[in-house]
């Protein structure tokens, strides 16, 4: 199967990846997985605690070309916005930008969990340090 | 013509723990019946029906022998499929760690050879574990009745799936 030149770009030079502290309070961690197809994928943002923007994302994925392009634009994009904003994030968005084909369009839907994953993994973590 | 059961179509009790080689028999004695020899003075319609049950008979027989397979089968017929169903975390992890093992000895020279191997022994060694785990739950499905054991048998089936597939990447890995 053809990949698309944007997927072909993040599989060759994928942004961000690597590893924040998972014990970090500021860290979110998602991990999310396709057991049909083997695939893993772990999503980590960093938030800034007085203005809630992520401020950096760090994601490492083991499977196709289309899942690690797909979390490579997914760690892109929720650099800069507010949780709010990423949650918007919609595995639709992802499918068009990277011109995804039907059958890789669970790579997306991996991606968009990964993020919802992180932010929930962040959130938890902020409401047990409140106590 | 709607697909029978697999179960139904072979004369079995839907059982997941099934006698294989009992199995074996019966597909053997219904091929015989449905050979196309015995049907050479028959109807074109009688024929074709005749066909269309061997048809049937081999994807039965295939799906059945197989325990995985047979486990996939019945999941499906219940509503469950894999894509569905969110894996649990702590396996995500440890695939996640098994993947990250394995490509620390990826791309490397004959010097990590001993350390494939020894990884590939690893998952072969949790793929059994898997299968021992999978026959208990079968005498489980088959004891007290198949809602006890769905939720475990998908995720079972999920972390096996899993292992295959690191098992998969191990050998491409020893045979370049």
């Amino acid at each position: 199967m053809a990949y698309s030149d944007k997927v072909l770009d993040h599989y060759s030079n994928p942004r961000n990846v690597g590893t924040l502290d998972r014990t970090d309070p500021r860290v979110g961690t998602g991990m999310v997985g396709a057991p049909e197809c083997g695939d893993v994928m772990r999503l980590q943002i960093k938030v800034n605690e007085e203005t809630g923007i992520i401020e950096d994302a760090r994601f490492k994925t083991f499977g196709c070309g289309s899942a690690i392009a797909s979390s490579s634009l997914a760690t892109e994009w929720v650099k800069g916005k507010t949780l709010d904003e990423a949650l918007a994030i919609r595995n639709i968005d992802i499918v068009n930008e990277l011109s995804l084909p039907p059958v890789k369009i669970h790579c997306s839907v991996l991606a968009e969990d990964a993020i919802k994953a992180a932010i929930e993994d962040y959130k938890k973590k902020r409401q047990q340090q409140k106590g | 013509m709607d697909t029978p059961d697999y179960f139904q179509f072979f004369g079995l009790e839907r059982k997941l723990a099934l006698d294989t080689a009992d199995l074996e028999d019966r597909f053997h004695k219904l091929s015989r019946q449905l050979h196309p020899d015995r049907y050479a003075r028959a109807t074109p319609a009688e024929r074709e029906r005749a066909l269309e049950a061997s048809a049937v008979l081999n994807d039965a027989y295939r799906t059945l022998r197989d325990p995985v397979a047979r486990a996939e089968y019945v999941l499906k017929q219940q509503g469950t499929t894999p894509s569905k169903a969110a894996p649990p975390q702590e396996l995500l992890d440890e695939v996640f760690e098994l993947n990250m093992a394995l490509e620390e000895l990826r791309g490397g020279d004959d010097s990590v050879r001993p350390q494939l191997e020894a990884a590939r022994d690893r998952f072969l060694a949790l793929r059994r574990e898997a299968d021992a785990a999978l026959e208990n739950l079968f005498r489980a499905h088959d004891e007290s009745g198949p809602d006890s054991v769905f939720a475990d048998l998908r995720a079972l089936l999920d972390r096996r799936k899993y292992i295959d597939n690191l098992i998969q990447q191990v050998e491409s890995e020893l045979s370049r």
